[in-house]
């Protein structure tokens, strides 16, 4: 994709190093207009850097950002027209809402007539319109979340940088905020950066996200490209729930022997040891396949995760109903064919 | 449950209790004296009814050793002191606290050293230095001394009233356009009101109170309150009366501020605590 329209965003090569530790490794990224692209990484990935140094808080030690085509690098944050959520909202707790909302329009000399109609119109978009008059320190999380949000929107930035917005609402509220946000986001049609250590929200909310582990972006995609062809073993391992089983086992032409179990696969290669991951919806109890002995039986009520013991290793299943296992059971298990994927155990890349 | 907590609340009310006893008491002592006359004051045993008298205050606000001029001069020296130390101490404090440049560790470290040294050991250079410009004796002399040492004080307690305003708050600030300026009048000062208001106190405080620097510095013209109460104290007989009711006269704003400072400290703590604002 390339930066065309407006609201493209663009990173070459950005690295970033406090004092002897290198927080990012040469960042590449395109974000085109309008684009929902989620930043996702477990803490100290780097992804929350890269959204400062996109909203102009962090300098870059090597690299390029930029934005519509323009060189923004050495912008200052008020210069770049984006708008931001932070974790904490940081609103202005002196202010009301209404003056928090104005904030931004006020700084750069909008007429008060424009200002509270402006106001008016982004609080009502996130349904705080009758909650202007009181300060922050009245509101409850949710309402001070959609307060930062309408700060953010008031001034329609061409880009809108989110840093784990969802992360202080319970969990009934975040399903729901995450849901409006997304349709406040296609009403908008402004390009998003939104991070997360959420694999579930990237997933939910992306119309592509990189994956951040340890300073680099090890994949972009769409969430069901990630999904399916995770390209590394710690991306096969960060996304889903739960995520992916990975355990050592020989590829040897059209099967994989762990254990000393051989079980059929859909491709062939080897013969070579790999680290073999399968899905846990792809895994059944079978009749023959690889001996486990049942670890644990949680019931979700529409669906049910089953962990066993196999080859020394955890490894889960899901499926939609409670399958007849208690704990401590030995069974066998298996999957289909196709289901297989392989990594190289030395490098963790996909094969 | 609760008697645990009563009890609680006695024993603290207790320890307050004493330590109030503690410090309360050479203040009301000289509360009392300052209402008695001379013969009272000396009387053995001490007399705690008596017939109470305003002549004192009569005296050592309009008679021949007045110190009213004495008072103006503390105001002036104190007033002045305490407006340019905030007045370098608000931006000083900002910079130490939030901005990075150059030598900022040195030169933090360097503001804190000059709290090192006894103030006794610098009365002779400052003297001879004032002798030089010709600074002995005046109000602008006094207040440069003054701000020797109320200035690092009150850089590092505005340091760390900044430090208290959480980062993404301004962060927030300069990407709604605001630039650092207006960014610490809009956003960053209303959060610090506080404790600017307590650092503004205590500087004011401190200068009031002075001693050392102005019974050596001052002179004639430009005596404060606290050197000027000495005088009641001669060879010959010490007027612990009127000594006593200049210093009530002295103490009186000392009492009202440390009252209004309160209020200050507690909102200066409170203030900017938003839920769910805190510092990554």
């Amino acid at each position: 994709m390339t930066a065309a329209g407006p609201g493209g965003v663009r990173l070459e090569g950005v690295v970033k190093r406090h004092g002897a530790t290198t927080v990012l490794h040469g960042v590449d990224l395109a974000i085109a207009p309008g684009e929902f692209f989620v930043l996702l990484g477990p803490s100290g990935s780097g992804k929350t850097t890269t959204l400062r140094i996109l909203a102009g808080l962090e300098s870059v030690s090597e690299g390029r950002v930029l934005m519509d085509g323009v060189d923004v690098t050495t912008q200052q944050p008020g210069e770049r027209d984006v708008a931001m959520v932070f974790q904490s909202y940081a609103l202005y707790p002196h202010m009301t809402v209404a003056g928090n909302i104005g904030f931004p329009l006020k700084m750069v000399g909008t007429p008060r007539e424009r200002i509270d109609e402006a106001v008016a119109a982004a609080a009502a978009k996130v349904g705080i319109g009758h909650l202007l008059a009181r300060t922050p320190g009245q509101l409850s999380g949710g309402q001070q979340q959609r307060c930062a949000l309408a700060r953010a929107i008031v001034r329609q930035p061409r880009l809108f940088l989110l840093d784990e917005p969802l992360s202080n609402l319970d969990a009934k509220l975040r399903l729901e905020t995450r849901l409006e946000l997304h349709r406040l986001q296609r009403s908008l049609g402004v390009t998003t950066v939104y991070v997360t250590h959420d694999q579930e929200e990237a997933m939910t909310l992306a119309d592509r996200f990189a994956v951040f582990i340890e300073g680099r972006i090890v994949q972009v995609g769409t969430p069901r490209e990630v999904y399916a062809t995770p390209q590394t073993v710690d991306v096969a391992g960060f996304i889903g729930t739960p995520p992916m089983n990975l355990l050592p086992a020989r590829w040897d032409g059209d099967a994989v022997v762990i254990d000393g179990a051989r079980l059929p696969v859909g491709r062939t290669g080897g013969p070579r040891e790999v680290t073999l991951g399968v899905r846990p919806a792809d895994l059944r109890i079978a009749e023959r396949g690889l001996p486990a002995i049942v670890e644990r039986v949680e019931d979700l009520g529409d669906s049910a995760i089953v962990s066993f013991v196999a080859a020394d290793r955890l490894l889960k299943q899901k499926s939609d109903r409670l399958p007849d296992v208690r704990e401590g059971d030995a069974v066998h298990l298996a999957f289909a064919p196709d289901a297989a994927q392989f990594f190289d155990p030395g490098s963790g890349a996909r094969l | 449950m609760s008697g645990r907590r009563t009890f609680r609340r006695l024993a603290l009310a207790a320890v307050a209790g004493f330590g109030l006893a503690v410090w309360a008491f050479p203040v009301l002592w000289a509360l009392l004296t300052s209402f008695k006359t001379e013969r009272d004051v000396l009387a053995y045993p001490p007399k705690f009814v008596f017939v109470p008298t305003l002549d004192n205050y009569r005296e050592v606000l309009f008679g021949a050793s007045s110190i009213l001029p004495n008072l103006w001069s503390s105001l002036v020296v104190a007033t002045a002191a305490t407006l340019l130390t905030m007045l370098i101490a608000i931006p000083g404090g900002y910079a130490l606290g939030r901005l990075r440049y150059p030598f900022k560790r040195a030169s933090g470290f360097y503001v804190l050293a000059t709290q090192m040294l006894p103030p006794v050991g610098l009365i002779i250079p400052y003297y001879l230095v004032l002798q030089k410009v010709g600074g002995l004796d005046t109000y602008a002399g006094l207040v440069a001394i003054y701000l020797t040492f109320s200035l690092p004080f009150a850089i590092w307690l505005m340091v760390s009233y900044f430090e208290d305003v959480p980062l993404e708050m301004e962060e927030a600030a300069l990407l709604d356009r605001a630039g650092r300026l207006r960014a610490l009048w809009h956003v960053i000062l209303p959060q610090v009101r506080g404790g600017i208001a307590v650092t503004t106190i205590f500087v004011f405080l401190n200068a009031w109170n002075e001693f050392m620097f102005a019974v050596v510095l001052g002179g004639n013209r430009v005596r404060p309150v606290t050197v000027a109460m000495f005088n009641f104290i001669s060879v010959e007989q010490t007027q612990w009366a009127r000594l006593a009711a200049g210093a009530m006269l002295a103490m009186a704003p000392v009492i009202l501020l440390g009252i209004f400072a309160q209020r200050h400290i507690v909102k200066g703590l409170t203030v900017g605590a938003v839920k769910g604002g805190g510092r990554r």
